[in-house]
């Protein structure tokens, strides 16, 4: 596979969440809002990308037996890193995501890239890899952020875009709806409804 | 695919988790002054939004020291004063875990304010009460002779009946053992501040 394709394709024909559906908790858990939507984008960008790295110099010397443990206690560490960090200089964001942030350990696409990609190639390719689906599921975040911010609160990052407009004014309500998990659920469905009938080869 | 010694096995785990250890020890020690700084913060946030300020985590501190007075009851409970007023703390279990707010009372011992925060209920239905829609159902209840109890279908008339949240019953019980709790724990409190500021009205009318 070439480098480009390594970033290009978790973009779309391999998107995380749209092809092969990881990582659907999370999105559903955290898009009510644009802002820790895209916080925990980046977090998971973040992690996804050095922990592909620092298993892929790894690779040679962790014994076969064990390796879900090591990839395991090597997720776990760089979560925990993030979520001092985001404690320390962000806390508003990090008391919004609560407990997800320790959730990334389990974030299905962290440990797939780990078992199917990291644990085979070499360092630079992977960091390429973590980046590439790091970034292909942030899109989906931030999109679903938008939307759901937008229609549900009637604010972008709790700016009151719909207020000033003055959409309220002339009857507009905001859809109660979009700012509960389920909704997340029918958008990501939307998207990959459109994406499919766009990519034919994709349907099964 | 290589093989590797159990010995080898053994050291690898070893290693691998004493340099993890390391480096979050390290990280965890340093950043822990800003974290600290943030959670007092967030109190005095949470503290001031009882009397209707909205302060950010950064100009907190600056209106906390200018609005509110840190004092104890003579049984040495912290409480805190502010121009109106007495703010009131308050601690308790939800159904998953502690459960804690500050309720601010006027003159007359009913309701500026409140605000609630918790630590793991379930959001949607018992982490309802961090939402300033079920805060905002206390302002106007009264302090006095009895404390405050949440209810399925509370009449809206009774000062001492709050509205429970539906599908979050455990943790409106804890609310309401949290309410008497306080209640009873500061009840001296009360009684002083009742007596200080009727003698305040005596004094007031005598001078006219």
């Amino acid at each position: 596979m070439k480098n480009t394709d390594l970033i290009k394709l978790p973009f779309s024909k391999n998107n995380p969440i749209l092809v092969q559906v990881l990582g659907i908790c999370s999105c559903l858990a955290v898009t009510a809002q644009l802002k820790p939507a895209v916080v925990m984008a980046l977090s998971v960008t973040v992690v996804v990308v050095l922990a592909n790295v620092i298993i892929s110099l790894l690779r040679n010397t962790i014994p076969p037996r064990i390796r879900i443990i090591v990839q395991l206690v090597v997720v776990s560490t760089l979560v925990v890193l993030v979520d001092q960090v985001l404690k320390a200089y962000m806390y508003d964001v990090s008391k919004q995501l609560s407990v997800f942030v320790g959730l990334i350990i389990t974030n299905c696409i962290v440990m797939g890239r780990l078992e199917a990609f990291a644990m085979v190639q070499k360092p630079w390719a992977s960091f390429l890899d973590g980046l590439g689906n790091g970034l292909g599921y942030s899109v989906i975040l931030i999109v679903l952020g938008f939307v759901r911010e937008l229609f549900g609160s009637g604010t972008l990052w709790g700016y009151p875009v719909l207020e000033k407009l003055g959409l309220y004014n002339i009857g507009y309500e905001n859809n109660g709806l979009m700012i509960m998990p389920p909704m997340a659920l029918i958008l990501v469905g939307i998207i990959i409804w459109i994406h499919r009938s766009r990519n034919k080869e994709l349907c099964e | 695919m290589k093989n590797f010694s159990n010995r080898y096995m053994l050291l690898y785990a070893l290693g691998l988790a004493a340099i993890v250890a390391l480096v979050l020890t390290i990280v965890s020690v340093s950043l822990k002054p800003l974290q600290t700084r943030n959670q007092q913060a967030e109190t005095k946030q949470m503290i001031l939004k009882t009397i209707g300020i909205e302060a950010t985590l950064e100009d907190a501190d600056k209106l906390y020291s200018e609005r509110i007075e840190e004092a104890k009851t003579n049984a040495g409970l912290p409480y805190y004063n502010y121009d109106n007023g007495i703010i009131i703390p308050l601690n308790g279990n939800g159904l998953w875990g502690p459960i804690w707010g500050y309720i601010a009372l006027g003159k007359d011992l009913s309701v500026v304010g409140a605000v609630f925060d918790h630590k793991g209920e379930t959001p949607g239905l018992g982490g309802e009460i961090a939402t300033d829609n079920f805060a905002q159902r206390f302002i106007g209840k009264e302090w006095i002779d009895q404390p405050i109890v949440l209810k399925k279908n509370a009449d809206k008339g009774n000062t001492h009946e709050v509205d429970a949240i539906s599908g979050g019953t455990m943790t409106s019980n804890g609310v309401t053992e949290m309410l008497a709790k306080a209640f009873e724990e500061y009840s001296e409190l009360f009684e002083s501040w009742e007596n200080s500021q009727a003698i305040a009205e005596l004094t007031k009318e005598e001078q006219q």
